[in-house]
Parts: structure tokens; C-alpha cells; sequence
């Protein structure tokens, strides 16, 4: 089982958290919306695989390479 | 004396003995899924089209028992062919030839190589596998490297120089490959450093893997040093040939123009949906470059580093153009210091080789915040206001929505040296966003109105309805036209006829200028 670290690439807030630990993702959705430099950014899932630990909360400020989940592939 | 006819069935064998491989060898490295080094360069060059130079050179070190050491070819094979119609010069190490360890005459035949191209005006093209430095010859090899990185580096912007791992290519000799305009890296035999795993650990303390420390991954993700990565050998090498059909031979031609059923004005009615009504909304940018473009096709680079910005090479009415774009679902299509290392050296490379540039702007900002700032974002941003405005070559931008504050030049506007530039109507050119605007200019007022958040309102409504458009941009003609999203490829492909002969009355006036006031080059932030 391979792990994949999903980081904020940029510094914001966490607009919004798109899964839960356990569901079943496919490459190209969507995890978290984080808000920052006056845009609503998707991060958007790399791999498809099961949503691990998630380290990110609604609100929360993030910084550039925070970890805010690990999808297990 | 020998018979002329025993001095040629002479040459006969002696070539024999280098050329030919032992079965077990070709096998292994097939096994490996690798071709030989020899089978790399059939298979680059257009058939029939291969010559060999150099496959006698040999080296002089007598030291270590390498007075009786066989080296086929010095284990590197230099060659010149042909690659769809076009000469081009490929130098391909032979891992099975001593490791393909680089020494004095190894490194000779790089060097010889390429001054051949350079005279000749043709692009370099390198398949590296090898072992690394050849110890033996001590200061001999330490010296050929460097004559390999002097004449690379005084043939470039010259002609096009291409770079494929195929095998290792650790240690100093890596900065071969990183030197060279475009790295292409093989997935599973590819690997690039300046120290491998064994030395990293000895001298650091470190422990790493090959495969952590200097595959694909590392360069195509983190370190931003590898363009293209390929599955394998003859995925690199087709991958090569696709790039080098983009490019012109040297820096004195244009590009090869191609003939193209595509419509130079065909309309494009999905472009006018494609940006959404909200402004803190992503789309997706690679949708928008695969319908302006040719046929679709859009040859990216560095795709997986620094996503929040494009850059790669399309073609339109059959030119080819250099596209330099923001991807909003990525950080917003912010540019923090990678995505302007990225796009600066791009901007670079196609103006040395007579490229056109177009960029798609949707762009909040350069990057803020500590990180950034003491990452030295001021800098590295100032390459991209180098590389436009040292640019001669045809620059048009192409404003579709956010065109902010200092991203405005990043991105490419009039005053840092466009020749053309449009906007489409959800275009929102000005200094900066009216939020923030409205909050410093009317900071007072806010303050002391009885309702703040009332005013505030009024206020950043009344700041984006004056500036946050592309009316008033327009208005002063730092904005050429505001034009329908559907019309964007019709009014590209005009622009590049308009400006077609742009590039050689810009460098006259530019070598005027040096003259003038005799100067080398610019001092570019690096």
C-alpha cells in the first residue's frame, strides 16, 4: 500500500473539506477548497485510492507544504 | 607490405570488433527493456540516414591495468542524421563499454560532437548512460568535463540542445544534461544527481534510495530540472523527435511552418462559457490552449512542476508559438517563485530560437507571504520581466480574466513590451482587486460611516465598476482590443501575419542598441 501526501501549495484558509477518512477517491476529485489570494482553490486529488488521515479542518489557516490528507493507493 | 585488398578486409574486421556486441549483452539490456547504444541512434535518426564519427577514437591511459582495456568507441557513439528531413548531431553513451565511464577521449568525442553541430547549425542530442567519471585518468577526466560544459555552454542559443536520462548520469557530469534546453527522463532507468545514494550517505549521513533521491519523480515534481518524462527509451526518443519537429535548426532560421486543415479563423463558441460568473471560481485552462491551438495539440512541459502555471509549444495556422498560461486549478494560477523559474527560461528559449510567445492570462498575483519573500519571489519574479523584456521575438497576450497588480507584466502587458495585446470582455486589468482598493482609499470613511459595512460595499462596487475591467485599460490603448472569447485563435493567427517579420527589425535595432552603448547583456536576477 502506497501512500500519497496531499500539501497546500499555497498558503490560505480551508474553505472546505470535500471527504472523509475511509471514502473511496478517484483521480481528479475534488478534497479541499482553500481560499487565498482572492481565488477558491480545488485541490484536487492526484491518485485513485481510500482517503486516509485527514489533517485539515473547515477554517483552519494553512501554509505552503502543510499536509491536509493522505490518500492510501 | 599488405595487398590494398588485405588493408581493406583489415579495416573490415577492425571495425567489426568495435561495432559488434556480445549476444549475452544485447539481451541483457533488452531484458532490462533498454536498447543498445548503437540501437538508440537507429532508431533517432531517419533510416538509412545514420552516420558514425569517431568509432576508432580511443583512449591513452596507461595507468591501473588500462593499457590492455578495450573500450569500443570510448564508450560513447557520436553520430550525425537525419530526423524527419532535418540533420540533427546525437551522442549516445554505451553503458555496456566500460560503464560508459567519461574520460579525457570520451569526453573529446562530446566535444566534437557538438562543435560539429555548432558549425553546421544543427540541434545536439544526448543519450546519457553512464557509470560516471572514469577515475583512472585522474585529471585528464576532470578536465574533459570541462571542456564538455564550455563548449555546450558556448553553443547555446545557437542551436536547440536536447538532453535524454536514459541511464544514471551522476556526480558532476549531471550538469551536462541540466545545461542543455530540455531534459527528457526514462521513468524506470533515468536517474540524475549530483551525488548518488553511496556518497550522499558517506559524506552526510544521509540515507536514501536511487529511486527517491534522483529518478523522475525528483526532477519531474520537486526540483523542476526534467521537461518531459518518457516510459522508456523509445518513448523518450519519439517524445524527442515531436519537440525537435517544433524547433527551428539553429538560432538564425525560423521555426519549420507546416501545412495545417485547421482553420486559421475558426470560431470558437465554447470560449464564450468557459469563465465563470464567479470570480473566485477555477476552470480548466489546457481546455481553453486545446481549442485555440492546431488540431488540439499542445506539447507541454513540466507539466507536474509548479502547476499553477503552463508552459509549452502548439502551433497555430501552422507556427509554431510558445504558450505561457496560468493554471487557476492550481493555487489560482498564482506565480510563486518555481512557476516564474518556469516560464522566464521558456520565455527565454523561444526568443533565442525565434519562437513567438502567447500568453493566456488569468493571473491574481505574484505570490505573497513570508515563504515567498524570503525565498527571494522578488527575484525570481524579476526574470520574467527580463526575459519580455529582452524578448524580440513576436509577443501577444491574451487577457481572459484576472491581470493584477504585478502579475500584469509577469503575464505579459503592453508597457513591458507586448506588441499586441487583447482582452475579452470578462477581462479584470487594473492595479489591484477593488476589495482591497476600496479598503485603503476609503479607509477613513469606512471607518467613520454609521454603517461601515454598507459603504464599504458601495465602495469597492463603485472602484470595480470604474477600474476592475477591460474597459479602462482599453481606453488608454495599453489594451489593443477587446474581442469575443470565440474570436481568440481568428485574432492570434492575424496577429503572427501582422508581426512576421517583426523579430528581424527588433534585433537589427537591438544590435544598434548594444553597439550604442556597448553592452554585453543584461544583468538578469538569477
Amino acid at each position: 500500500m502506497a501512500q500519497e501526501k496531499i500539501e497546500s501549495p499555497l498558503p490560505g484558509k480551508i474553505l472546505s473539506v470535500k471527504v472523509k477518512a475511509g471514502d473511496k477517491v478517484a483521480e481528479g476529485d475534488e478534497l479541499f477548497s482553500i481560499e487565498a489570494m482572492k481565488m477558491e482553490n480545488p485541490i484536487i486529488c492526484p491518485v485513485a485510492g481510500t482517503v486516509g488521515d485527514i489533517s485539515a479542518a473547515v477554517g483552519q489557516s494553512v501554509k505552503s507544504g502543510d499536509i491536509l490528507a493522505v490518500i492510501e493507493y | 607490405m599488405a595487398t590494398t585488398k588485405e588493408l581493406i578486409e583489415q579495416y573490415i574486421e577492425n571495425r567489426k570488433k568495435i561495432v559488434e556486441m556480445d549476444p549475452k549483452a544485447i539481451e541483457k539490456r533488452h531484458a532490462a527493456g533498454q536498447l543498445t547504444a548503437r540501437e538508440r541512434v537507429e532508431y533517432f535518426f531517419d533510416p538509412g540516414t545514420t552516420t558514425e564519427i569517431g568509432l576508432f577514437v580511443k583512449h591513452r591511459t596507461r595507468n591501473f591495468g588500462m593499457d590492455k582495456k578495450v573500450i569500443p568507441s570510448e564508450g560513447v557513439i557520436t553520430a550525425y542524421g537525419k530526423v524527419n528531413g532535418r540533420h540533427v548531431v546525437a551522442i549516445s553513451e554505451d553503458y555496456t563499454a566500460m560503464a560508459g565511464t567519461f574520460g579525457e577521449y570520451h569526453g573529446k568525442k562530446f566535444v566534437r560532437a557538438i562543435d560539429f553541430a555548432k558549425a553546421n547549425g544543427w540541434p545536439i542530442v544526448g543519450m546519457n548512460d553512464s557509470g560516471g567519471a572514469r577515475l583512472q585518468e585522474g585529471m585528464d577526466t576532470l578536465e574533459a568535463y570541462g571542456w564538455l560544459f564550455r563548449s555546450q555552454i558556448l553553443a547555446s542559443g545557437i542551436v536547440p540542445q536536447i538532453a535524454m536520462l536514459m541511464g544514471p548520469c551522476l556526480g558532476g557530469q549531471a550538469y551536462h544534461p541540466i545545461m542543455q534546453d530540455f531534459l527528457i527522463q526514462c521513468k524506470k532507468t533515468g536517474f540524475m544527481g549530483i551525488a548518488g545514494p553511496a556518497f550522499v550517505k558517506t559524506q552526510t549521513g544521509e540515507e536514501i534510495t536511487l529511486e527517491e533521491l534522483s529518478s523522475w519523480r525528483a526532477h519531474a515534481v520537486k526540483s523542476g530540472q526534467t521537461h518531459v518524462v518518457a516510459e522508456d527509451d523509445k518513448d523518450a526518443i519519439d517524445r524527442c523527435k515531436a519537440l525537435l519537429d517544433f524547433l527551428p535548426s539553429n538560432n538564425k532560421e525560423k521555426p519549420p511552418r507546416l501545412s495545417t486543415k485547421d482553420d486559421p479563423d475558426r470560431a470558437i463558441p465554447e470560449l464564450n462559457t468557459v469563465i465563470p460568473d464567479k470570480a473566485t471560481q477555477a476552470y480548466d485552462m489546457y481546455k481553453v490552449i486545446r481549442l485555440v491551438v492546431d488540431d488540439g495539440y499542445f506539447y507541454e512541459l513540466m507539466k507536474d512542476y509548479a502547476r499553477n502555471s503552463i508552459i509549452g509549444f502548439a502551433r497555430l495556422g501552422g507556427r509554431t508559438i510558445g504558450i505561457v498560461s496560468n493554471n487557476t486549478q492550481w493555487a489560482g494560477g498564482v506565480i510563486d517563485i518555481n512557476a516564474a523559474d518556469k516560464m522566464s527560461r521558456f520565455i527565454r528559449f523561444c526568443d533565442l530560437f525565434n519562437i513567438p510567445l502567447i500568453s493566456l492570462t488569468d493571473c491574481p498575483a505574484y505570490l505573497i507571504g513570508s515563504q515567498q519573500d524570503w525565498g527571494g519571489i522578488l527575484r525570481h519574479g524579476a526574470k520574467l520581466l527580463y526575459a519580455w523584456a529582452d524578448a524580440t521575438v513576436p509577443l501577444i497576450s491574451v487577457i481572459m480574466r484576472k491581470s493584477y497588480a504585478g502579475a500584469h507584466y509577469g503575464m505579459l502587458d503592453k508597457s513591458i513590451g507586448a506588441d499586441l495585446v487583447f482582452a475579452w470582455p470578462t477581462a479584470r486589468i487594473t492595479i489591484v482587486g477593488a476589495e482591497t482598493a476600496a479598503s485603503v482609499i476609503f479607509a477613513k470613511e469606512i471607518k467613520d460611516a454609521a454603517d461601515p459595512k454598507a459603504t464599504r460595499e458601495k465602495r469597492i462596487q463603485e472602484y470595480a465598476d470604474l477600474y476592475e475591467n477591460p474597459y479602462h485599460s482599453a481606453e488608454r490603448g495599453y489594451t489593443d482590443e477587446i474581442i469575443m472569447p470565440s474570436d481568440t485563435r481568428k485574432m492570434l493567427n492575424r496577429a503572427l501575419d501582422i508581426l512576421e517579420n517583426k523579430d528581424r527589425d527588433i534585433i537589427n535595432s537591438k544590435i544598434e542598441y548594444i553597439k550604442k552603448h556597448d553592452r554585453k547583456y543584461s544583468n538578469i536576477n538569477l
